[in-house]
């Protein structure tokens, strides 16, 4: 047993690729070792900016032996009436380069069956490794890779060093030029010298001496308690999910924390504006006091001291620097109201085709306004059109431009300042939420309806251009705003169906802006926001077959479609769907395309027949009114409940029986059942274990 | 105290002991020290170079009127370009960090991810933004496309922003406050031009004017290039970029004007290039050969 280390030694990768690039090493070579018939006792992979490491504790020396059996002829034609080998026999032995004597008879499906049996000798480990490990690094793939020197690459960043060691010796492996060593360096700046090792142990011991900590994890952990000593020291504390701390983590080989304060002026910017230039631009972690942000700031170093307090007054010295910036830009756009800004927007693409920020501010106040009406909220509309004139002023003042992540917000702040009403500035404040999964709605309906008719706006003017995202390709962002339209209608519980409004929107647009129908664009935008669904619904824990069932019925009413998830998923739990679900599926299996026109109650035959209508008839109607006023659980139970009554049928009725009327007809009791039912699912989607 | 006059030298004296040749700037309004020929052109094509100059970069919508006191219309660059890009890069550009006096164990030093890209040259790069103790300090990129055309050799592009490294080593609180050399301060050389360039860019200048001449130099680009004349024609090409500033600085470019005036200058920088990867192949038109640089 020997243990297996690899290093891939680069110029700094970047800390967004890191994770996967991690994985994808750590996946690959354990499924390459695996493939070669080598399983180690344990194996485990490390990332630094400047490292990829991968270490296989436990592997054998050699491959098994393997055995390779080959079927040939039946055994009646290789063996004659005495036992002896026949023509048939030696040809197979000679063509698997085995003896006579070494075939066996085996069984098999076909009867009994003469087989070759070999050996292929195990290979030597640190032979299949070369191979093994030469694969692996070549097949790692980046988000984005480069080329450098003499055109050497493709690989994320410059590669500039190979460790690969098995047992303690060498593995020969070669790439862009950079053979293979037992050697490695420490860190760039706090170490000096190469680094020779013997194995995994040896490497790790060494590394963390030559301040490199190859544990990602080891590092989130030393910056998160480091910060949370430095905060609490002045009476703070750090938001300890923030998602700078594992970029922060994969920024570094040897982090240390450090402290810095800004002047207590500052404090009177807008919060926003401050913890936005401290965490965007900076990477700093602000810290908050009881009462709010307190003037210091937690700054990652990549060196455990700052031995001269140099880091921390360096780092001082550029956050005052950017605040002050930031006050700068909040005084100069101060001396213009939001309102004197607006032809301005004329000079700021929205996009090739569709026109500049001007002409988007315009439709929005009329999208606003229709879909204020359609959600039922006629009284919001002054409020809605009010906040989509401003919505996108925000754009021309020179903080967006410094601060583009803030756009809303600063547009929100502005118009807070100037004194317009609560409902007006949060809704210009909230419009890009949810900018992310975790984030939350708009706080408030205006909002919720302004965000609604920015995202239609763009997802329809785009759809009809044909510029729909592909692939890992969205250029504008379509997916997060189709997603965010579904959320923000089923938070809200805006229930309607949306395509009204698709088409306001595309009503909006000039004439003659794309040549394709527009039945084609809502086609496309249907399938598109059928995914986002899918999308939620999947995070809300509901499984494959259920969102299924609930989105072949209909998806354009996005809140309609959750709640009926919902009432399938409880349904489920509560019930035995089982024996309606197989039902559903033989009734759809029995129509197949046929369309039959509606049952006539005189020409049932069986008490069956009979009894499946009429139960039939008592549940459509308690249904129609259940689904009416959306009472959609009780809806299923309903559905359920003819269940027996379909068993019965099934047994007892023979539905393609010879007289022509009687089969169309119980084919038309059938297709009135499914119709109704699948108002709410199709319950034929619904997996569930087979009869067996 | 390290001035700004004596930074510079020092920058050059350690590139040029590195083998670079010391070129001087481009006697025309650059927006950047990649748009020299220097480095613009000389990074295609197959054949060696290594050089540095400074090169005043000029941007005039980034002017505030000498108020700010972090942003000029004009800033200075010291530019380094190294093809092709050596093994050692980043040790040896820590080395000129260590020229100036700045102890790297220190401090805080990052190689953070920028990737470069100039959409009206045609060019983009791969590489990162040198952060020193939170501050951006220089621009390094491995060139990957320049005027549309792949790159082979790859050239090092290490771009300093020396205003920034002054201000940052002397803690000034405002590039004014720098000293260009002992007896003067930044302020005193440059404040008033700042003051006039930014009053001219944002209010005074003729948008009629600088139109036509954008119209116009994009004619002649055109025109020098049938000619079989590159460097005139990127020239014309260069003139074209800086007027679409001016125009812009202005306010006078509309949205969807942008996107075109882009994709004409865009035009032009890649068929100089590609004319220029041309004149390398014709016969006697190589310069010689230049030693090999040998790094110190």
């Amino acid at each position: 047993m020997s243990d297996l280390l690899l290093e891939i030694r680069t110029e700094e990768i970047p800390a967004a690729a890191l994770a996967g690039a991690r994985l994808d090493l750590f996946e690959k070579l354990r499924a390459a070792l695996a493939e070669e018939g080598l399983t180690a006792r344990e194996a485990q992979a490390y990332a630094t900016p400047r490292r990829l490491i991968f270490i296989a504790r436990g592997l054998p020396e050699r491959q098994e032996d393997r055995f390779s059996e080959v079927l040939g002829p039946p055994a009646s034609a290789a063996y004659d009436s005495e036992g002896k080998p026949t023509r048939a026999a030696e040809g197979f032995a000679r063509a698997q380069k085995v003896e006579i004597s070494d075939l066996a008879v085996v069984e098999t499906p076909r009867g009994a069956t003469v087989a070759a049996r070999r050996v292929v000798p195990g290979r030597d480990a640190s032979e299949v490794l070369s191979q093994a490990l030469q694969r692996v690094v070549s097949s790692l793939s980046f988000p984005k890779t480069m080329r450098w020197g003499e055109g050497s690459g493709p690989f994320a960043r410059p590669l500039r060093g190979l460790l690969a060691l098995f047992g303690g010796r060498v593995v020969p492996v070669e790439l862009f030029g950079v053979a293979a060593t037992d050697s490695t360096l420490g860190h760039r700046v706090l170490s000096d010298g190469e680094l020779s090792v013997s194995g995994p142990d040896d490497y790790l011991e060494k590394l963390r001496a030559a301040h490199v900590e190859p544990d990602g994890e080891a590092r989130r952990i030393a910056i998160l308690e480091g910060a949370r000593r430095l905060a609490n020291e002045v009476g703070g504390s750090i938001e300890s999910d923030s998602d700078l701390v594992p970029t922060l983590a994969d920024l570094v080989e040897w982090p240390g924390v450090v402290r810095g304060s800004f002047a207590q002026e500052f404090l009177d910017l807008p919060e926003e504006i401050a913890t936005t230039a401290m965490r965007t631009h900076q990477k700093y972690l602000p810290v908050r006091g009881r009462s709010g942000l307190r003037p210091h700031f937690v700054a990652v170093m990549d060196n455990r001291e700052d031995r001269k307090g140099l880091i921390a007054k360096g780092n001082e010295w550029v956050l005052n620097a950017r605040l002050a910036d930031a006050r700068f830009f909040f005084e100069e756009d101060r001396k213009e109201r939001l309102e004197a800004r607006l032809l301005q927007l004329a000079r700021l693409s929205f996009q090739d085709r569709l026109g500049d920020y001007l002409q988007k501010t315009e439709r929005l106040q009329e999208l606003a306004e229709t879909i204020a009406h359609v959600v039922g909220r006629p009284d919001l509309v002054e409020t809605v059109v009010t906040a989509a004139r401003l919505s996108k002023v925000d754009l021309t003042t020179r903080m967006v431009r410094e601060f583009t992540d803030l756009q809303g917000v600063v547009g929100g702040i502005y118009a807070r300042r100037e004194g317009h009403p609560d409902s007006v500035w949060k809704a210009v404040y909230d419009q890009y939420r949810p900018s992310s999964s975790g984030d939350d709605p708009p706080r408030e309906a205006a909002g919720a309806i302004l965000s609604l008719a920015d995202r239609f706006d763009t997802l329809a003017g785009l759809f009809h251009l044909g510029l729909v995202p592909s692939g890992s390709k969205d250029p504008y962002a379509l997916r997060r705003a189709a997603f965010g339209a579904v959320s923000i209608a089923i938070s809200r519980n805006f229930r309607l169906d949306w395509r009204p409004v698709v088409k306001k929107a595309l009503s909006l647009y000039p004439e003659g802006l794309s040549a394709r129908r527009e039945q084609d664009t809502l086609e496309d935008l249907g399938s598109f926001f059928a995914e986002r669904l899918r999308n939620l619904l999947e995070r809300r824990g509901h499984p494959y077959d259920e969102i299924s069932a609930v989105i072949n019925v209909g998806v354009w009413d996005f809140a309609d479609a959750a709640d009926r998830a919902a009432a399938l998923s409880q349904a489920r739990r509560e019930m035995d769907f089982r024996s309606l679900v197989l039902a559903f599926k033989r009734i759809r299996n029995i129509l197949g395309e046929e369309h039959p026109e509606a049952p006539r109650a005189e020409l049932y035959r069986e008490d069956a027949e009979r009894a499946l209508a009429a139960d039939f008839l008592q549940a459509r109607q308690a249904i129609e009114e259940l689904a009416g006023s959306r009472r959609y659980s009780e809806a299923m139970e309903m559905i359920a409940s003819i269940a027996p009554s379909l068993d019965r049928f099934f047994v007892e009725v023979l539905v393609n029986c010879p007289e022509e009327e009687l089969r169309k007809n119980r084919l038309a009791l059938l297709a009135a059942i499914q119709k109704e039912f699948s108002r709410l699912a199709d319950f034929s989607e619904i997996v569930v274990e087979k009869e067996k | 105290m390290l001035t700004l006059q004596r930074l510079i030298a020092e920058l050059s004296a350690f590139w040029e002991a590195q083998g670079c040749l010391i070129e001087q700037p481009y006697d025309m309004p650059v927006g950047a020290g990649t748009m020299h020929p220097a480095t613009f052109l000389r990074v295609l094509g197959k054949e060696p170079w290594r050089c540095a100059y400074v090169q005043p970069s000029r941007r005039p919508a980034d002017g505030r009127y000498g108020e700010n006191p972090f942003r000029l219309c004009k800033h200075l660059q010291l530019q380094v370009v190294l093809k092709p890009s050596p093994e050692d890069v980043q040790d040896i550009y820590l080395e000129s960090l260590k020229s100036l006096g700045i102890v790297p164990a220190d401090h805080d030093i990052r190689f953070e991810e920028d990737n470069w890209e100039s959409p009206t040259l045609g060019a983009w790069g791969v590489g990162w933004q040198v952060v020193m103790d939170g501050m951006e300090i220089t621009q390094f990129t491995y060139f990957q496309q320049a005027g549309g055309i792949d790159l082979s050799p790859v050239t090092a592009e290490i771009t300093y922003g020396l205003e920034r490294i002054a201000m940052f080593l002397s803690k000034a609180a405002s590039i004014y406050d720098i000293q260009w050399n002992e007896t003067w301060t930044y302020g005193q050389v440059r404040h008033a031009e700042e003051v006039e360039l930014s009053k001219y860019y944002f209010e005074a200048a003729n948008p009629a004017f600088a139109a036509a001449l954008l119209e116009g130099y994009e004619r002649e680009s055109r025109r020098a290039l049938e000619a079989g004349l590159v460097i005139p024609a990127y020239e014309a090409a260069l003139a074209c970029s800086h007027q679409f500033n001016v125009l812009d600085a202005l306010g006078a470019v509309s949205a969807t004007d942008r996107v075109g005036m882009i994709r004409r200058v865009r035009d032009l920088a890649c068929a100089c290039a590609r004319a220029w990867v041309a004149t390398r192949e014709e016969p006697g038109r190589r310069e010689a050969e230049p030693e090999p640089a040998t790094a110190v």
